[in-house]
């Protein structure tokens, strides 16, 4: 079975891939979904010394649990299988780290996240990730 | 003042001083988020919103000392030196395990005391570093204090993200601690005398070395700590469906 990775970040653009992969998956072809939200770790610095891990953590659960809402009320809706994750960690890198743990054949993610400001001052993920990933990665705009 | 408006070095301190900010001043806000967490939805909004005003408050009430304390002989060695301390720990990597044992507190009161513990910290090292860059010219030091005020309140996520995409930022910071450590070095009223005499180089010299020093033995430090582990995945679930290919 095709297994994908689909970075999620709960911008419309995330909305739009998972529109994309319904269209093409929704019936049909048989297909792994994998969701993933990565979190930027937010415990450099001070945040070790005045918070406990397990705040934190709990803090990147629920922030990865609300960027992945969206998307999964969209699959819920359509009744289909798919799994999610939420990691921590350095996004585009763990993206692809994931990618190939998981041994996914795709990546299909959008082309921006939320903000077009951070977008035009930093990039994008997506071009990092397809720079850096060993297997085919899907953009949609 | 106005002589220093007009020459380069004035904007060279304002760009210093944003990035300093910039560096320094993000992870306030998540850190008063985070100890606000298990507070009731209203009275978190009123911690967070006492947080961010003990953050700004405690950075005006800082720099007044600092800028006085600075004048004293052997306390700009002390400031260099902290500098030099708060750049190489900048570089360094979050590691795990080493968290504080404080859980957040489930009551206002609670909170706000970590908060202000919190500021009091943060905002010392933006502080040093502030005060250590605008060489005692007040402007520099109240427009050090005004970009702050954004970045604590909104800016956060932004630093997050900026460090996330472009790591090389944070080697850059702690250059910038280096290299204004350095500075202030030279500046101490004891040292002071006898490097008068001396050529201007002198001055970047000490600065170059200051930087290099923090890039050198915080990216060794860094890569010490490093050590390859499989990605973090805090959770994870499945939803299992009846209408795609079974």
């Amino acid at each position: 079975m095709l297994k994908v990775l689909v970075p999620v970040d709960g911008s419309a653009n995330s909305d739009r891939v998972i529109d994309h992969l319904m269209r093409e998956h929704g019936s049909g072809e048989a297909v792994e979904l994998h969701l993933l939200n990565v979190q930027i770790p937010v415990d450099s610095g001070h945040a070790r010394m005045f918070v406990s891990g397990g705040d934190v953590e709990a803090y990147h659960r629920e922030e990865g649990m609300q960027a992945l809402r969206k998307a999964r009320e969209k699959l819920d809706a359509a009744d289909m299988t798919y799994t999610w994750h939420v990691a921590v960690g350095h996004v585009a890198d763990t993206i692809v780290r994931l990618a190939r743990e998981l041994d996914c054949d795709r990546i299909v993610m959008g082309t921006h996240g939320r903000s077009a400001l951070t977008h035009l001052l930093l990039g994008s993920v997506a071009s990092e990730v397809s720079r850096s990933a060993s297997v085919p990665v899907m953009l949609v705009k | 003042m106005l002589e220093a408006a007009l020459t380069g070095g004035f904007w060279i301190s304002v760009l210093q001083i944003i990035a300093i900010d910039i560096l320094l001043g993000g992870d306030n806000a998540i850190v008063i988020a985070l100890a606000c967490r298990r507070l009731p939805e209203k009275q978190r909004r009123q911690g967070i919103f006492w947080g961010v005003v003990g953050a700004i408050g405690l950075r005006v009430i800082l720099i007044f000392f600092a800028l006085q304390l600075l004048a004293i002989p052997f306390l700009k060695i002390v400031g260099g030196a902290l500098l030099l301390w708060i750049g190489v720990k900048l570089l360094q990597p979050e590691s795990e395990g080493e968290h504080g044992q404080v859980d957040g507190s489930t009551h206002l009161f609670g909170a706000i005391r970590t908060i202000i513990i919190a500021d009091a910290v943060m905002s010392l090292d933006n502080v040093i570093a502030v005060a250590a860059a605008a060489k005692g010219d007040l402007t520099l030091v109240i427009f050090g204090i005004l970009v702050s005020i954004p970045i604590v309140v909104w800016g956060s996520k932004f630093v997050l993200k900026l460090m996330d995409r472009l790591p090389v930022v944070i080697t850059f910071g702690g250059a910038l601690l280096g290299w204004i450590a350095g500075d202030m070095l030279l500046g101490d009223a004891v040292i002071k005398p006898y490097v008068a005499g001396l050529p201007g180089w002198l001055k970047y010299a000490a600065s170059v070395t200051g930087a290099c020093s923090v890039v050198m033995v915080g990216t060794w430090l860094a890569r010490r700590a490093m050590r390859p582990r499989a990605v973090e995945v805090l959770s994870s679930g499945r939803h299992v469906g009846g209408g795609d290919g079974k």
